[in-house]
């Protein structure tokens, strides 16, 4: 991580607030924008989700250091914790919000347990592999899940108009940025960079590394499992496309676009991303057809021309400025 | 269940096996020489079976010259698209870290499923088996699908000429000793990225010969080149990555558990590969032909 001076950290300060400020008074503001206002309202609610989204898997990718191709996996469990929870036993939203999370942990930890023992090149196939089973099970159990059709008709309860949804988004995701944050710049954060940046060393000083990684990824996946009871609720629906491999693509690439060495950039180039495709869309009808070839020529070209993404270019720029 | 129904179950699983070893076999081989593992193998792979299916529609249907020609002339196609992955992507990243190698293959899963979504559709396709692999025949006194069969002779040839080639020819030489030195095979006056140019396209190749195949056997749709990969991962999991031999053992385990299992567990029987890997990962994490440096 670069050294920041007080000055750039006392910017960021001031940046954050005034981002926030900006995102609290939005929805009032697209409020009287009549249904366009509307339209905007539920899609800066679904950046704001895909956004913790995002941030959840940048715990494993850019701290942790390991790819993993199959966090859509917890998104899912979240998502159809909440789905099955509030439509066939009746919970209320805010009990079901929090079991989406310790279900999502407790999946991540047995998937966990097994990836964590392989590193590198063999931690990526076994996510994507377990994500997989996980679609199967889900696309196949049709009496629980309702299969290829999903689950519809998630209940919204009575008060929870788009604005005070979106406020309740906005709210749990500065809540989980902030329990990120501690996490990041605690001894078990430090530790879990270490175990990136040198895994001999890590272990030379007794950083028990399986653990710690272990740990890492049962913490991002209850963070994922969280965002996906928020998109069930927000869509009122879930189905197998929210485990399905391509959804996983996508905190991955929000987070080379918004910079994978910084908390609040996944949710950054997650923000990008649907903005990208909204407009996309506007364009023409079939750019959608051609969204996964978008999404990935851009990872093509992160990869190999920008590996520190939109957050790497305005440090950079900052720093020229500065110096 | 009689005797005969086993040995029929025996006979439909191994031909699964073999069909998945060809594929397997080209991505263990392209990570035994390149040191990187390509998730778009699954994809190029369908691009393959769809190719076949195209290309089926411009030849009359059902003849057995048609077919011979799909395998002929598909396989070296998807060769050279390999060549142009090889030589535009791939060869960027060799030097670069594991993350940068795998996003990128990744990049290209997502480009070429894509692909072969707006080419050809959703709708699933099929080419139509020549008249003379499409029934049954009598071995042994039992009724056997002919395509089966035709799979079970041509993955143990395919399987041979790839040990002939690697054990038996100069070009095997070259390809094993990049495998291991690298360097030094360069300073020995061998063009290196030609060799890995080739393996990249030999593997492409298998990943080909496997899809014209599997357009045979069943309906292809979008979702076969995910579900091959993921078996493929199964395979080299099992195996040992970079491994032929183990491929070979890690395709016939999982071709015939999965029929096997198919008798009682039905459509769960897909859960069996996720369960052997998750054991093997248990007891032998490098595989059972792997060795334990990774």
């Amino acid at each position: 991580m670069a050294e920041t001076s007080r000055s750039s950290n006392g910017r960021n300060w001031i940046v954050g607030l005034l981002v926030i400020a900006v995102l609290f008074v939005l929805p009032f503001v697209l409020g009287q924008m009549g249904r366009t206002g509307e339209y905007w309202i539920w899609v800066t609610t679904e950046m704001i989700i895909m956004g913790l989204f995002a941030m959840s898997l940048n715990l494993i990718l850019g701290y942790g250091g390991m790819v993993s191709f199959g966090h859509a996996a917890f998104f899912g469990v979240g998502a159809y914790t909440v789905a099955l929870l509030m439509k066939k036993a009746g919970w209320p939203l805010y009990l079901a919000l929090v079991a989406a999370p310790v279900v999502a942990a407790f999946v991540a930890a047995i998937i966990g347990w097994f990836c964590v023992r392989l590193l590198g090149l063999y931690f990526a196939i076994l996510t994507l592999a377990f994500s997989q089973l996980l679609f199967m099970i889900v696309f196949q159990w049709r009496e629980l899940t309702g299969g290829d059709d999903g689950l519809h008709g998630i209940p919204r309860p009575e008060a929870l108009g788009p604005v005070s949804y979106y406020l309740l988004c906005l709210i749990i995701f500065l809540l989980c940025f902030w329990v990120m944050r501690m996490i990041v710049n605690s001894s078990f954060g430090l530790s879990i960079r270490t175990t990136r940046e040198n895994l001999e060393r890590a272990k030379f000083i007794g950083i028990n590394v399986r653990r710690y990684q272990w740990l890492n990824f049962i913490i991002a996946g209850a963070f994922a499992g969280l965002a996906g009871g928020l998109l069930t609720e927000l869509n009122r629906f879930a189905q197998t496309d929210f485990l399905h491999w391509s959804r996983s693509a996508e905190p991955v690439l929000a987070s080379l676009v918004g910079g994978m060495y910084s908390l609040v950039g996944p949710a950054i180039g997650s923000a990008v991303l649907i903005f990208l495709k909204i407009i996309l869309q506007q364009l023409h009808k079939s750019m959608v057809e051609v969204w996964a070839i978008v999404l990935g020529l851009i990872l093509l070209a992160v990869v190999l021309f920008a590996p520190d993404g939109l957050v790497g270019l305005y440090q950079k720029f900052f720093r020229k400025s500065e110096s | 269940m009689t005797k005969e129904f086993y040995i029929f179950m025996l006979i439909n699983g191994l031909s699964q096996g073999m069909l998945l070893f060809i594929i397997a076999s080209g991505l263990t081989l392209v990570f035994g020489v390149l040191r990187v593992i390509n998730f778009a193998h699954g994809s190029i792979y369908m691009i393959g079976a769809f190719l076949a299916y195209s290309v089926s529609t411009l030849l009359t249907g059902g003849s057995l010259f048609s077919f011979l020609v799909l395998l002929l002339i598909v396989p070296p196609m998807i060769a050279i698209l390999g060549f142009f992955l090889e030589t535009s992507l791939f060869r960027r990243v060799y030097r670069q870290e594991h993350l940068v190698q795998l996003l990128l293959t990744y990049a290209l899963v997502l480009i070429l499923d894509d692909l072969v979504r707006v080419v050809w559709g959703g709708d699933p396709r099929s080419v139509a088996r020549p008249d003379l692999l499409a029934g049954s025949i009598e071995i042994l006194g039992l009724d056997l699908p002919t395509y089966n069969v035709f799979i079970l002779v041509v993955g143990p040839l395919i399987a041979m000429g790839l040990w002939l080639l690697l054990y038996r020819t100069r070009a095997g030489n070259v390809i094993r000793a990049a495998v291991s030195y690298p360097d030094t095979l360069g300073a020995l006056g061998v063009n290196v990225s030609w060799v890995m140019t080739s393996t990249f396209m030999l593997g492409c190749w298998l990943a080909g010969f496997g899809g014209v195949l599997t357009a045979g056997l069943a309906n292809i749709d979008l979702g076969i080149g995910m579900e091959k990969i993921i078996e493929c991962f199964a395979v080299v999991v099992i195996g040992g990555l970079g491994s032929i031999g183990g491929a070979l053992l890690g395709s016939l385990i999982i071709g015939i558990g999965v029929t096997y299992f198919q008798l009682p567990l039905g459509r769960w029987a897909l859960v069996f590969p996720y369960a052997l890997m998750a054991l093997v990962l248990i007891v032998r994490p490098w595989g059972l032909f792997g060795k334990p440096e990774r």
